[in-house]
């Protein structure tokens, strides 16, 4: 693997060619907003917008999503300039007036000062109330899993993620991943009396025969044996008691 | 069910099988069937081994694919801000009062689906109606059903 050398707010870094500015900073403690953008989730990226950065390279300036833009010899990176900034607010607000109920949005904006968006605010239904559609979950699912049990549905502001036909999903394993990556908490996971239910499903939880709670779906269990060879005795008991 | 789903196959059964032809496949169940049946996705995907949440996916981001039946014959009224102060609004009230249907909706006996459009590039000829791509202009609301049923022939 070539090594080089990037800069980033005038700090000297050495990184592997090609990784991408994000991935450099965060290493480095640097901070640049992010949420759209998962290191083991090779699609992930690239659509909420709020990594823009200044990218100087060859006496050219750019503004690209840290996420995803590489790192090459010579780069410079200016991740807190007025135009980032600027830029950085007005996503923010964007953002913020798609789900104002989202914490994580509030915070993040808050942070960088913007607490009330301009924009008439989007108070849709509760399903995707926290949803900035970022896609995140629905890359997760089909790379990261396996099963393609969601996809983005639909375009423009109704896009959201979402099972066919909003069904229950043959093929979704109940494992909860896509709940777990979503950087805004927006889809619905719910736990009682050994059942899980997510994406209008409803799972079975294989309990711990140490200590009796529920942690697995049995259907992501089926999955893994299926998939791995595992052998399933190996589920009887959940991480903390093997 | 077997001939329902041989109706799915002799269509797929055109394309080779590749990821590129899906978006034909199913453009055709549109043509063929006014419209995309769940059932026939779900062909679809088995023949093919693509996930139906792609094809799910794919077919409600495109406007020309409808998830559920359309009528056979599509009238499309003319909203545009010309046709709007020519008397669309009349117009398009004396269409959903006529086939007994809302915008966007099908009548019951699956003959009429009514759309409305923004400006079809025909305003000196406002209001417009089509009526399967057909053009009809300076329409009254007392003469735009006769008009539809003259192209129709009902
Ligand atoms: S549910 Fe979460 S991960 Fe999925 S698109 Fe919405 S914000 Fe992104
Ligand atoms: S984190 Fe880079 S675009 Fe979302
Ligand atoms: S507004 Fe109707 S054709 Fe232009």
């Amino acid at each position: 693997m070539e090594k080089i050398s990037v800069i980033i707010d005038g700090k000297v870094f050495e990184a592997e060619k090609d990784t991408c500015v994000l991935e450099v900073a965060r290493r480095n403690g640097i901070y640049i907003p992010s949420l759209c953008y998962h290191g083991e989730v090779p699609s992930s990226g690239g659509s909420c917008r709020v990594c823009l950065v200044e990218a100087h390279q060859g006496g050219r300036m750019r503004l690209v999503t840290a996420c995803n833009y590489p790192v090459r010899q010579g780069l410079e990176v200016k991740t807190d300039t007025p135009l980032v900034q600027r830029i950085r607010r007005g996503i923010l607000e964007l953002l913020l007036a798609r789900v104002p109920n989202s914490e994580v949005i509030r915070e993040m904006a808050a942070k960088e000062g913007v607490t009330e968006a301009r924009f008439r605010k989007d108070e849709g239904e509760s399903e995707r109330y926290k949803c900035i559609a970022c896609g995140l979950c629905t890359h997760v699912c089909a790379e990261v899993v396996g099963v393609h049990a969601i996809a983005m549905v639909g375009r423009g502001a109704d896009k959201k993620p979402a099972t066919p036909y909003d069904k229950p999903s043959d093929v979704c394993i109940g494992c909860g991943a896509c709940a777990y990556a979503c950087p805004t908490g927006a889809i619905q996971l719910k736990e009682k009396d050994g059942i899980r239910r997510i994406w209008h499903k409803d799972f079975e939880m294989v309990r711990c025969s140490v200590c009796g709670v529920p942690y697995i779906p049995k259907a992501q269990v089926d999955w893994i044996v299926k998939r791995t060879g595992k052998d399933r005795s190996f589920f009887d008991r959940c991480p903390d008691h093997r | 069910m077997t001939q329902e789903l041989s109706k799915f196959d002799r269509i797929i059964e055109r394309y080779e099988r590749s990821e590129e032809s899906l978006l034909a496949i199913l453009q055709d169940y549109q043509r063929e069937f006014q419209y995309v049946p769940e059932e026939g996705m779900r062909r679809l995907s088995e023949v093919m081994g693509v996930p139906l949440s792609k094809l799910y996916a794919m077919a409600t981001f495109y406007k020309a694919l409808s998830l559920v039946p359309r009528g056979r014959h599509t009238i499309k009224v003319c909203t545009g801000t010309a046709c709007h102060l020519k008397g669309a609004p009349q117009i398009l009230e004396t269409l959903e009062r006529e086939l007994r249907v809302k915008r966007n909706g099908t009548t019951e006996d699956g003959e009429f689906t009514l759309e409305c459009v923004n400006c079809v590039g025909a305003c000196a000829m406002a209001p417009v109606i089509l009526v399967d791509e057909v053009y009809h202009g300076q329409n009254r609301p007392s003469k735009v059903m006769d008009i539809i049923k003259k192209q129709v022939g009902s």
